[in-house]
């Protein structure tokens, strides 16, 4: 219900009749689906016979941020916090006016432009509401024009964040950094990368979840309404290991040049890790068959999976002759899954959201992973080891890259 | 008296969009119905249940229906300007 009435509200339909159906039902017989469909058939006439015309009314508009006066002491201010829901779980620093400003300084944007319009609630992500959320998760200042470009990227159709925002599934953003700002930030892209200790990497992926979460209003338990979720859904931010890459990086691989900086956002299920000690072509394997698994999104959609390439694994690839793109294309040969490691139920849902694509299953039919080779996306981040990581997406997404742009 | 101090509002102002109008409906008889299946799993047989029902007790003249190829997946632009032209109802789904 929450789901459905604010989305409505924001559309303009406020008074937008909604029957509830008990849930959940997809276990239900079809016995048991007939009376159900009785039931909520009588709901539906109520609410149609009662509904009222819509009175006429005046868009709001955006209104000034609120201030709030409590005691100057944390725990009061994390009390509030914490009453309000508007933090994650974690204590937060006071976003006062005078750190707020501070960020502020820091973008040549005016406070009150709409970065982005965030859902599912659809609110407005000014610059000024983004200063606030990164003053809460810890931010220096100068990771405001990041923060800016990753909330607007993460609200491009093309990353469909209405459907992260509101899924059963485990999905969150991670946020992938490039580019000379990244040195300039103090972020890891080496040992622990994507572990705790790092105080640019571990503020920004906060700051963007807290803003993501502050304006698009999907609450855990309300509009958020993931099964279990993922400890990435806290922060999940790294930047890329261009140094020890062989290859180009990922910003450069889209279209930009070394010098600018981007931020890449992608919809992230998880991260698996794979430790592998190959030195040859049994490194593909490994890795494809680490991705081959029944229960993937990615086979389901048509997804864009990633991998983390490690220093080590990136140069025994290298060595190979592989170039990036010829990695990308023998793994997305290699992790073709047969039909039938599917469930019935799965194989089902793949022919519904991939005719157009696949044409008519058979069993025996190949799966790919993902409509196209270049679906795939490849980075090497991490220190040294024989480990690299495989991040299944949400899978009815694109990844999305932004170029950061600085004040001077 | 402690010492206060002002903190912002980190949320956003839940969007409003402009009220549209809608028309109300005093019975379905002879009336097209139209539902957007959300493609979870037993909505469609929740659908094909209660257009029988709308059709048989309720004198709907005739129902259409559209699955979703997936439940994340937006309905196309076109489908819903056709849906919105020949139906004078359309249910959908939300959620699971």
């Amino acid at each position: 219900m929450p789901l459905g009435r604010t989305q409505a509200t924001a559309l303009g339909y406020a008074d937008l009749p909604i029957a509830v159906v008990a849930h959940p039902f997809a276990s239900h017989s079809r016995d048991k689906l007939r009376k159900l469909a009785d039931e909520c058939t009588a709901s539906v006439l109520k609410l149609i016979r009662e509904a009222q015309p819509a009175a006429e009314s005046v868009t709001k508009a955006a209104a000034r941020i609120a201030t709030i006066d409590v005691e100057d002491d944390a725990d009061a201010v994390n009390r509030l916090f914490r009453e309000r829901r508007w933090t994650d779980g974690f204590p937060v620093v006071a976003p006062t006016r005078e750190r707020v400003q501070r960020m502020l300084r820091c973008t040549p944007r005016d406070a009150r432009d709409v970065v982005a319009v965030i859902p599912p609630g659809f609110g407005p992500a000014t610059v000024e509401l983004i200063a606030i959320n990164a003053v809460m998760a810890g931010c220096e200042p100068e990771y405001m024009p990041v923060l800016i470009a990753a909330v607007e990227a993460a609200a491009d159709p093309k990353f469909n964040l209405q459907a992260i925002q509101a899924t059963t599934n485990s999905a969150g953003v991670w946020l992938i950094v490039n580019g000379p700002v990244a040195k300039r930030l103090g972020m890891n892209a080496g040992i622990n990368c994507l572990g705790n200790g790092n105080w640019a990497n571990a503020t920004l992926g906060r700051a963007l979840r807290l803003a993501l979460q502050n304006a698009g209003g999907a609450l855990p338990g309300d509009m958020d309404q993931a099964t279990q979720g993922q400890p990435g859904k806290y922060s999940f931010c790294c930047a890329e290991n261009e140094d020890a890459s062989p290859w180009e990086p990922l910003h450069v691989e889209r279209g930009y040049t070394a010098v600018q900086s981007t931020v890449t956002v992608v919809g992230a299920s998880g991260t698996l890790n794979m430790n592998m000690h190959s030195k040859d072509d049994e490194l593909l394997r490994s890795i494809a068959d680490t991705m081959a698994h029944p229960s993937s999104n990615d086979y389901w959609f048509g997804g864009a999976p990633w991998i983390i390439l490690s220093p080590e694994h990136a140069d025994v690839l290298k060595s190979l002759g592989l170039r990036k793109e010829d990695v990308r294309r023998e793994l997305w040969e290699r992790s073709k899954m047969p039909a039938n490691r599917f469930s019935a139920r799965e194989r089902v849902r793949i022919q519904s959201v991939r005719r157009d694509e696949l044409g008519e299953i058979a069993l025996d039919s190949l799966i790919p992973i993902s409509p196209k080779v270049e679906g795939i996306g490849i980075i090497v981040a991490g220190g040294p080891g024989t480990h690299s990581v495989y991040v299944p997406s949400f899978g009815a997404k694109n990844a999305v890259t932004r170029e950061v742009i600085w004040a001077g | 008296m402690p010492a206060m101090i002002s903190i912002l509002d980190p949320t956003a102002v839940p969007a409003s969009g402009q009220q549209q109008t809608r028309r109300t409906l005093d019975s379905l008889q002879g009336k097209v119905v139209g539902f957007i299946d959300n493609a979870k799993t037993n909505f469609n047989h929740l659908v094909d249940d209660m257009a029988m029902v709308l059709e048989k007790q309720y004198g709907v003249k005739s129902v259409i229906k559209h699955r979703k190829r997936a439940a994340t997946l937006a309905v196309a632009d076109d489908v819903l300007k056709d849906m919105a032209r020949q139906c004078d109802v359309i249910i959908t789904g939300s959620g699971d």
